[in-house]
Protein backbone atom coordinates (compact mmCIF):
# COMPACT_ATOMS: atom_id res chain seq x y z
CA UNK A 1 0.00 0.00 0.00
CA UNK A 2 2.86 2.19 0.84
CA UNK A 3 4.61 1.31 -1.89
CA UNK A 4 1.77 2.41 -4.46
CA UNK A 5 1.48 5.50 -2.54
CA UNK A 6 5.49 6.37 -3.37
CA UNK A 7 4.56 5.45 -7.04
CA UNK A 8 1.71 7.66 -7.32
CA UNK A 9 3.38 10.58 -5.45
CA UNK A 10 6.36 10.06 -7.44
CA UNK A 11 4.45 9.97 -10.37
CA UNK A 12 2.51 13.12 -9.96
CA UNK A 13 5.42 15.32 -8.60
CA UNK A 14 7.43 14.19 -11.99
CA UNK A 15 4.08 14.66 -14.53
CA UNK A 16 3.60 18.38 -12.91
CA UNK A 17 7.50 19.60 -13.46
CA UNK A 18 7.80 18.09 -17.12
CA UNK A 19 4.14 19.66 -17.84
CA UNK A 20 5.74 22.70 -17.01
CA UNK A 21 9.37 22.00 -17.86
CA UNK A 22 8.65 20.90 -21.39
CA UNK A 23 6.86 24.41 -22.70
CA UNK A 24 9.37 26.33 -20.48
CA UNK A 25 12.40 25.15 -21.94
CA UNK A 26 11.33 24.83 -26.16
CA UNK A 27 9.86 28.47 -26.23
CA UNK A 28 13.19 30.15 -25.59
CA UNK A 29 15.19 32.87 -27.54
CA UNK A 30 17.90 31.71 -29.32
CA UNK A 31 16.73 28.15 -30.00
CA UNK A 32 14.89 27.27 -32.51
CA UNK A 33 11.28 25.78 -32.71
CA UNK A 34 9.40 23.63 -35.00
CA UNK A 35 5.77 23.19 -35.40
CA UNK A 36 5.49 20.14 -34.32
CA UNK A 37 7.23 21.82 -30.85
CA UNK A 38 4.45 24.02 -30.36
CA UNK A 39 1.84 21.50 -31.39
CA UNK A 40 2.95 20.07 -28.25
CA UNK A 41 4.07 22.86 -25.86
CA UNK A 42 0.47 24.86 -26.76
CA UNK A 43 -1.56 22.23 -24.93
CA UNK A 44 0.97 21.36 -22.22
CA UNK A 45 0.61 25.07 -21.42
CA UNK A 46 -2.74 25.37 -21.21
CA UNK A 47 -3.22 22.16 -19.46
CA UNK A 48 -0.90 23.05 -16.45
CA UNK A 49 -2.01 24.83 -13.90
CA UNK A 50 -5.09 22.42 -13.54
CA UNK A 51 -2.64 19.47 -14.02
CA UNK A 52 0.17 20.64 -11.34
CA UNK A 53 -2.80 21.63 -8.89
CA UNK A 54 -4.37 18.04 -9.28
CA UNK A 55 -0.88 16.70 -9.12
CA UNK A 56 0.41 18.91 -5.86
CA UNK A 57 -2.90 17.72 -3.94
CA UNK A 58 -1.90 13.82 -4.61
CA UNK A 59 1.95 14.78 -3.51
CA UNK A 60 0.97 16.94 -0.49
CA UNK A 61 -1.65 14.56 0.78
CA UNK A 62 0.65 11.23 0.20
CA UNK A 63 3.56 12.84 1.54
CA UNK A 64 1.62 13.64 4.47
CA UNK A 65 0.59 10.05 5.13
CA UNK A 66 3.92 8.43 3.98
CA UNK A 67 5.95 10.96 6.78
CA UNK A 68 4.60 8.93 9.29
CA UNK A 69 6.58 6.37 8.28
CA UNK A 70 5.33 2.42 8.28
CA UNK A 71 3.17 1.14 11.06
CA UNK A 72 5.51 -1.90 11.81
CA UNK A 73 9.20 -1.21 11.63
CA UNK A 74 11.05 -3.54 9.54
CA UNK A 75 12.23 -6.54 11.86
CA UNK A 76 15.44 -6.23 12.74
CA UNK A 77 16.92 -9.49 11.08
CA UNK A 78 18.60 -11.41 14.48
CA UNK A 79 22.19 -11.07 15.89
CA UNK A 80 22.99 -8.42 13.47
CA UNK A 81 23.32 -4.61 13.51
CA UNK A 82 21.12 -2.22 11.01
CA UNK A 83 23.83 -0.73 8.47
CA UNK A 84 23.53 3.18 9.40
CA UNK A 85 21.60 4.04 6.52
CA UNK A 86 18.83 1.49 7.12
CA UNK A 87 18.70 2.96 10.92
CA UNK A 88 14.86 3.80 11.25
CA UNK A 89 16.46 7.46 12.65
CA UNK A 90 18.23 7.59 9.27
CA UNK A 91 15.33 6.56 7.05
CA UNK A 92 13.18 9.11 9.22
CA UNK A 93 15.08 11.90 8.01
CA UNK A 94 15.45 10.73 4.23
CA UNK A 95 12.23 10.30 3.74
CA UNK A 96 11.34 13.90 5.15
CA UNK A 97 14.00 15.68 3.16
CA UNK A 98 12.43 13.83 0.31
CA UNK A 99 9.04 14.46 0.63
CA UNK A 100 9.84 17.88 1.25
CA UNK A 101 11.92 18.26 -1.87
CA UNK A 102 9.13 16.34 -4.12
CA UNK A 103 6.40 18.63 -2.52
CA UNK A 104 8.40 21.77 -3.15
CA UNK A 105 9.69 20.96 -6.79
CA UNK A 106 5.53 20.33 -7.17
CA UNK A 107 4.64 23.48 -5.61
CA UNK A 108 7.35 25.59 -7.20
CA UNK A 109 6.01 24.02 -10.46
CA UNK A 110 2.34 24.64 -10.04
CA UNK A 111 3.05 28.20 -9.19
CA UNK A 112 5.71 28.76 -12.01
CA UNK A 113 3.10 27.85 -14.60
CA UNK A 114 0.73 30.51 -13.45
CA UNK A 115 3.01 33.05 -13.96
CA UNK A 116 3.91 34.88 -17.04
CA UNK A 117 7.68 34.87 -17.07
CA UNK A 118 8.25 36.37 -20.06
CA UNK A 119 6.59 39.33 -18.61
CA UNK A 120 9.22 39.34 -16.08
CA UNK A 121 11.49 40.24 -18.38
CA UNK A 122 8.87 42.68 -20.94
CA UNK A 123 7.06 44.09 -18.24
CA UNK A 124 3.83 45.07 -20.16
CA UNK A 125 2.80 49.06 -20.12
CA UNK A 126 0.41 49.35 -16.87
CA UNK A 127 -1.34 52.55 -18.59
CA UNK A 128 -1.20 53.70 -22.08
CA UNK A 129 -0.33 57.49 -22.11
CA UNK A 130 0.21 59.85 -25.12
CA UNK A 131 1.96 63.07 -24.94
CA UNK A 132 1.68 65.80 -28.05
CA UNK A 133 4.33 65.99 -30.18
CA UNK A 134 5.77 68.43 -28.88
CA UNK A 135 5.90 67.39 -25.42
CA UNK A 136 8.47 64.48 -26.35
CA UNK A 137 11.39 66.70 -25.67
CA UNK A 138 12.27 64.81 -22.41
CA UNK A 139 12.57 60.85 -23.83
CA UNK A 140 12.53 61.37 -28.00
CA UNK A 141 14.92 62.50 -30.03
CA UNK A 142 14.56 63.40 -33.83
CA UNK A 143 16.29 60.35 -35.25
CA UNK A 144 14.89 57.46 -33.20
CA UNK A 145 12.61 55.37 -34.89
CA UNK A 146 9.02 55.33 -33.93
CA UNK A 147 6.10 53.43 -35.42
CA UNK A 148 3.44 55.61 -36.74
CA UNK A 149 -0.03 54.91 -36.98
CA UNK A 150 -3.58 56.76 -38.59
CA UNK A 151 -6.50 55.00 -36.92
CA UNK A 152 -9.72 56.82 -36.44
CA UNK A 153 -8.78 60.28 -37.73
CA UNK A 154 -6.11 60.02 -34.42
CA UNK A 155 -1.79 60.01 -35.94
CA UNK A 156 0.09 57.95 -33.04
CA UNK A 157 4.04 56.95 -33.08
CA UNK A 158 5.49 54.46 -31.01
CA UNK A 159 8.70 54.74 -30.19
CA UNK A 160 10.46 51.67 -31.22
CA UNK A 161 12.66 51.76 -27.87
CA UNK A 162 9.53 51.44 -25.91
CA UNK A 163 8.37 48.47 -27.97
CA UNK A 164 11.12 46.47 -28.19
CA UNK A 165 10.81 46.96 -24.24
CA UNK A 166 7.04 46.38 -23.81
CA UNK A 167 6.42 44.30 -27.17
CA UNK A 168 2.79 44.40 -27.18
CA UNK A 169 0.41 47.58 -26.59
CA UNK A 170 -3.59 47.42 -26.52
CA UNK A 171 -5.34 50.46 -26.73
CA UNK A 172 -8.75 51.26 -28.35
CA UNK A 173 -9.65 54.25 -30.28
CA UNK A 174 -13.08 55.12 -30.51
CA UNK A 175 -14.55 51.94 -31.65
CA UNK A 176 -11.29 50.50 -33.01
CA UNK A 177 -9.34 48.39 -30.73
CA UNK A 178 -5.65 47.97 -31.40
CA UNK A 179 -2.55 46.18 -30.55
CA UNK A 180 0.68 47.38 -31.12
CA UNK A 181 3.36 45.13 -31.71
CA UNK A 182 7.31 45.33 -32.37
CA UNK B 1 0.01 46.53 -35.45
CA UNK B 2 -3.20 45.02 -35.88
CA UNK B 3 -6.73 45.70 -35.46
CA UNK B 4 -8.06 43.67 -32.32
CA UNK B 5 -11.31 42.93 -32.70
CA UNK B 6 -12.76 39.40 -34.41
CA UNK B 7 -16.00 38.66 -34.93
CA UNK B 8 -17.08 42.09 -33.05
CA UNK B 9 -15.01 40.87 -29.96
CA UNK B 10 -12.34 42.82 -28.89
CA UNK B 11 -9.21 40.80 -28.08
CA UNK B 12 -6.76 42.17 -25.11
CA UNK B 13 -2.63 40.70 -26.46
CA UNK B 14 -0.06 39.19 -23.50
CA UNK B 15 3.71 38.72 -24.78
CA UNK B 16 3.14 34.41 -24.31
CA UNK B 17 6.71 33.30 -25.94
CA UNK B 18 8.68 33.55 -28.80
CA UNK B 19 8.93 31.33 -31.98
CA UNK B 20 12.33 31.58 -33.80
CA UNK B 21 12.85 35.03 -32.56
CA UNK B 22 9.42 36.08 -33.77
CA UNK B 23 7.43 36.90 -30.48
CA UNK B 24 3.49 35.21 -30.00
CA UNK B 25 0.89 37.09 -28.19
CA UNK B 26 -2.00 34.70 -26.39
CA UNK B 27 -5.32 36.50 -26.03
CA UNK B 28 -7.43 36.67 -22.80
CA UNK B 29 -10.33 36.01 -24.07
CA UNK B 30 -9.45 32.78 -26.08
CA UNK B 31 -5.87 31.73 -25.25
CA UNK B 32 -5.07 31.47 -28.63
CA UNK B 33 -1.56 31.95 -29.78
CA UNK B 34 -0.97 34.61 -32.22
CA UNK B 35 2.14 35.22 -34.33
CA UNK B 36 3.44 38.64 -34.25
CA UNK B 37 5.00 39.08 -37.48
CA UNK B 38 1.69 38.14 -39.82
CA UNK B 39 -1.10 38.24 -37.45
CA UNK B 40 -2.35 34.73 -37.59
CA UNK B 41 -3.69 32.59 -35.30
CA UNK B 42 -1.30 29.79 -35.42
CA UNK B 43 -2.62 27.45 -32.15
CA UNK B 44 -5.74 27.70 -30.17
CA UNK B 45 -9.32 27.62 -30.98
CA UNK B 46 -9.07 30.74 -33.36
CA UNK B 47 -5.97 29.39 -35.28
CA UNK B 48 -6.09 30.16 -39.20
CA UNK B 49 -7.99 33.34 -38.23
CA UNK B 50 -6.16 36.60 -39.28
CA UNK B 51 -5.80 39.97 -37.76
CA UNK B 52 -6.06 42.77 -40.22
CA UNK B 53 -3.36 44.97 -41.09
CA UNK B 54 -3.26 48.21 -39.47
CA UNK B 55 -0.07 49.76 -41.90
CA UNK B 56 2.98 51.27 -39.92
CA UNK B 57 5.12 54.14 -40.61
CA UNK B 58 8.47 53.35 -39.48
CA UNK B 59 10.53 56.55 -39.81
CA UNK B 60 12.45 58.64 -37.38
CA UNK B 61 10.64 60.75 -35.26
CA UNK B 62 12.11 63.84 -36.87
CA UNK B 63 10.26 62.32 -40.37
CA UNK B 64 6.89 61.46 -38.95
CA UNK B 65 6.82 64.88 -37.09
CA UNK B 66 6.65 66.79 -40.51
CA UNK B 67 3.85 65.31 -41.52
CA UNK B 68 1.89 64.86 -37.83
CA UNK B 69 2.60 68.07 -36.36
CA UNK B 70 -0.72 67.63 -33.66
CA UNK B 71 0.05 64.24 -33.72
CA UNK B 72 0.48 61.99 -29.91
CA UNK B 73 3.12 59.79 -28.62
CA UNK B 74 3.24 56.94 -26.45
CA UNK B 75 4.72 58.20 -23.57
CA UNK B 76 7.44 56.25 -21.74
CA UNK B 77 6.24 54.40 -18.52
CA UNK B 78 7.92 56.54 -15.51
CA UNK B 79 8.88 53.79 -13.79
CA UNK B 80 10.38 51.68 -16.34
CA UNK B 81 12.02 55.10 -16.89
CA UNK B 82 13.16 55.84 -13.89
CA UNK B 83 14.97 52.16 -13.27
CA UNK B 84 17.68 53.53 -15.73
CA UNK B 85 19.06 50.13 -18.28
CA UNK B 86 15.64 49.14 -19.40
CA UNK B 87 14.93 51.14 -21.87
CA UNK B 88 18.27 52.06 -22.44
CA UNK B 89 19.17 54.07 -25.37
CA UNK B 90 21.11 51.66 -27.66
CA UNK B 91 21.11 51.10 -31.34
CA UNK B 92 19.40 48.30 -31.81
CA UNK B 93 20.92 47.18 -34.80
CA UNK B 94 24.54 47.25 -32.66
CA UNK B 95 22.89 45.40 -29.70
CA UNK B 96 21.46 43.00 -31.79
CA UNK B 97 24.33 42.25 -33.79
CA UNK B 98 25.44 39.92 -31.03
CA UNK B 99 23.12 37.91 -29.91
CA UNK B 100 23.99 34.27 -31.63
CA UNK B 101 21.64 33.59 -35.01
CA UNK B 102 20.35 30.24 -34.43
CA UNK B 103 18.03 29.55 -37.48
CA UNK B 104 19.54 28.18 -40.20
CA UNK B 105 19.88 29.77 -43.48
CA UNK B 106 19.41 27.24 -47.40
CA UNK B 107 22.68 26.59 -48.60
CA UNK B 108 23.89 29.71 -51.34
CA UNK B 109 21.53 32.33 -49.28
CA UNK B 110 21.90 35.67 -51.35
CA UNK B 111 23.05 37.59 -47.85
CA UNK B 112 24.40 36.94 -44.42
CA UNK B 113 22.18 36.89 -41.62
CA UNK B 114 22.20 39.71 -40.53
CA UNK B 115 22.17 41.88 -43.36
CA UNK B 116 19.01 44.43 -43.22
CA UNK B 117 16.85 44.11 -45.45
CA UNK B 118 13.81 46.55 -46.58
CA UNK B 119 10.94 43.22 -47.13
CA UNK B 120 7.82 43.97 -48.93
CA UNK B 121 4.89 41.18 -49.61
CA UNK B 122 2.02 41.72 -51.80
CA UNK B 123 -0.81 39.18 -52.71
CA UNK B 124 1.94 36.68 -50.71
CA UNK B 125 4.74 37.04 -52.86
CA UNK B 126 7.92 38.42 -51.15
CA UNK B 127 10.98 40.52 -51.76
CA UNK B 128 13.88 41.46 -50.21
CA UNK B 129 15.80 44.75 -50.68
CA UNK B 130 19.73 44.98 -49.56
CA UNK B 131 19.61 48.22 -47.22
CA UNK B 132 23.01 48.97 -48.26
CA UNK B 133 21.57 48.65 -52.02
CA UNK B 134 18.72 51.14 -51.18
CA UNK B 135 20.91 53.97 -49.41
CA UNK B 136 23.64 53.57 -52.46
CA UNK B 137 20.61 54.57 -54.69
CA UNK B 138 18.14 56.28 -51.96
CA UNK B 139 15.70 55.35 -54.81
CA UNK B 140 15.08 51.34 -55.94
CA UNK B 141 12.38 50.54 -58.63
CA UNK B 142 10.69 47.51 -58.71
CA UNK B 143 7.67 45.11 -59.91
CA UNK B 144 6.65 42.57 -57.24
CA UNK B 145 3.44 40.52 -58.36
CA UNK B 146 3.04 42.71 -61.18
CA UNK B 147 2.83 45.76 -58.91
CA UNK B 148 4.84 48.38 -59.74
CA UNK B 149 6.70 49.70 -56.69
CA UNK B 150 9.10 52.33 -55.24
CA UNK B 151 10.96 52.28 -52.18
CA UNK B 152 12.86 55.49 -50.95
CA UNK B 153 15.27 55.69 -48.52
CA UNK B 154 15.42 59.33 -46.17
CA UNK B 155 19.55 60.17 -45.70
CA UNK B 156 19.64 59.24 -42.38
CA UNK B 157 19.16 55.55 -44.04
CA UNK B 158 16.70 53.62 -41.73
CA UNK B 159 13.58 55.71 -42.67
CA UNK B 160 11.95 54.10 -45.69
CA UNK B 161 8.50 54.55 -47.57
CA UNK B 162 7.17 51.76 -49.95
CA UNK B 163 4.66 53.24 -52.69
CA UNK B 164 2.69 51.86 -55.69
CA UNK B 165 3.79 54.11 -58.60
CA UNK B 166 1.00 54.01 -60.53
CA UNK B 167 -0.88 57.53 -60.97
CA UNK B 168 -4.38 57.55 -63.18
CA UNK B 169 -3.44 53.63 -63.69
CA UNK B 170 0.29 54.53 -65.42
CA UNK B 171 3.39 53.31 -63.87
CA UNK B 172 5.55 56.09 -63.38
CA UNK B 173 9.78 55.95 -63.07
CA UNK B 174 11.33 58.11 -60.28
CA UNK B 175 14.91 59.44 -59.65
CA UNK B 176 15.93 61.20 -56.47
CA UNK B 177 16.41 64.50 -56.60
CA UNK B 178 19.47 66.31 -54.95
CA UNK B 179 17.13 67.03 -52.28
CA UNK B 180 16.63 64.60 -49.17
CA UNK B 181 14.95 64.13 -46.32
CA UNK B 182 18.06 65.04 -43.81
CA UNK B 183 17.95 65.12 -40.24
CA UNK B 184 20.21 68.09 -39.54
CA UNK B 185 21.63 69.60 -36.43
CA UNK B 186 19.79 72.77 -35.38
CA UNK B 187 18.74 74.14 -32.29
CA UNK B 188 15.66 73.47 -30.79
CA UNK B 189 14.61 69.84 -29.71
CA UNK B 190 16.89 67.22 -27.61
CA UNK B 191 20.10 66.37 -29.21
CA UNK B 192 20.21 69.46 -31.05
CA UNK B 193 18.66 67.73 -34.57
CA UNK B 194 15.63 68.81 -36.28
CA UNK B 195 14.17 67.68 -39.86
CA UNK B 196 14.66 70.06 -42.46
CA UNK B 197 10.82 71.08 -43.77
CA UNK B 198 9.35 69.17 -46.57
CA UNK B 199 11.77 69.42 -49.68
CA UNK B 200 10.30 67.20 -52.89
CA UNK B 201 12.60 64.27 -52.91
CA UNK B 202 11.36 62.57 -56.26
CA UNK B 203 11.06 63.64 -59.51
CA UNK B 204 9.08 61.12 -61.85
CA UNK B 205 10.15 61.06 -65.67
CA UNK B 206 6.96 61.21 -67.49
CA UNK B 207 5.96 64.98 -66.42
CA UNK B 208 9.06 66.42 -64.15
CA UNK B 209 6.40 66.57 -61.36
CA UNK B 210 8.35 66.77 -57.73
CA UNK B 211 7.33 64.21 -55.48
CA UNK B 212 8.00 64.68 -51.36
CA UNK B 213 9.03 62.07 -48.90
CA UNK B 214 5.47 61.31 -48.09
CA UNK B 215 4.60 60.33 -51.73
CA UNK B 216 2.78 64.20 -52.48
CA UNK B 217 3.26 65.54 -55.36
CA UNK B 218 4.18 69.19 -54.86
CA UNK B 219 4.59 70.65 -58.34
CA UNK B 220 4.23 69.88 -62.03
CA UNK B 221 1.09 68.35 -63.57
CA UNK B 222 0.61 65.88 -61.11
CA UNK B 223 0.73 68.19 -58.04
CA UNK B 224 -1.76 67.23 -55.78
CA UNK B 225 -1.97 63.76 -56.15
CA UNK B 226 -0.30 61.02 -53.80
CA UNK B 227 1.09 57.81 -54.10
CA UNK B 228 -0.16 54.97 -52.33
CA UNK B 229 1.18 53.32 -49.26
CA UNK B 230 2.50 50.21 -49.04
CA UNK B 231 3.97 48.26 -45.85
CA UNK B 232 7.14 46.64 -45.78
CA UNK B 233 9.62 45.35 -43.02
CA UNK B 234 12.68 46.32 -42.02
CA UNK B 235 15.06 43.73 -40.53
CA UNK B 236 17.64 41.05 -40.79
CA UNK B 237 17.79 38.80 -43.39
CA UNK B 238 17.44 35.74 -41.64
CA UNK B 239 14.12 36.81 -39.85
CA UNK B 240 12.48 37.38 -43.25
CA UNK B 241 13.63 34.16 -44.61
CA UNK B 242 11.94 32.49 -41.98
CA UNK B 243 8.51 33.91 -42.68
CA UNK B 244 9.39 33.88 -46.24
CA UNK B 245 11.06 30.87 -47.48
CA UNK B 246 9.90 31.78 -51.06
CA UNK B 247 11.34 35.25 -50.96
CA UNK B 248 12.47 36.99 -54.11
CA UNK B 249 16.17 38.64 -53.66
CA UNK B 250 16.69 42.07 -55.57
CA UNK B 251 19.30 41.66 -57.93
CA UNK B 252 20.50 45.21 -59.35
CA UNK B 253 22.24 44.92 -62.56
CA UNK B 254 26.57 45.49 -62.16
CA UNK B 255 28.71 45.39 -65.78
CA UNK B 256 30.46 42.01 -65.42
CA UNK B 257 34.19 42.69 -65.50
CA UNK B 258 36.10 42.00 -68.49
CA UNK B 259 39.55 41.60 -69.22
CA UNK B 260 41.53 44.49 -70.03
CA UNK B 261 42.47 44.12 -73.78
CA UNK B 262 46.06 44.99 -73.92
CA UNK B 263 47.01 46.68 -76.88
CA UNK B 264 50.17 44.96 -77.79
CA UNK B 265 52.82 47.50 -79.23
CA UNK B 266 55.54 46.42 -81.23
CA UNK B 267 59.09 47.33 -81.03
CA UNK B 268 59.62 49.38 -83.70
CA UNK B 269 62.33 47.26 -86.48
CA UNK B 270 65.62 49.09 -85.54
Amino acid sequence: MRRLLWVLVLLAAVTAVTVVAIPTLTIMPFKPQTTRILEIAYPLRQLAPRVTLVCLVIVTGGALFLLRGPRQPAALPRGRTLRWFRQPLVRHVARGVLLTALVAATGVVTWFCRQNHFEWMFNPLPNVKYVDVGATKSFLTDDEMVMGIEVNGLSLAYPVRQMAYHHVVNDMFGTTPVVVTY
Amino acid sequence: MWESALDGRRLRFHLAGINNQNFIMQDEETGTWWQQVNGRAILGPMKGRQLKLIPADIVAFGVWKLDHPRGRVLAPDPEIEARGDEYAQSDWERNMARRRVVTTLPKGSPFEPRTLIVGIAVNGHAKAYALTELRASRVLLDVVDGRPVLIVAADDGKSVRVFDRRVDGRALEFAATPNSVAIVDGAGSAGGKTAVPRAPVLIDLDTASEWDFAGRATSGPFAGKTLARLPHLLEYWFDWQTYWPKTDVYKPWRPTPKAVDRLEVPKPAS
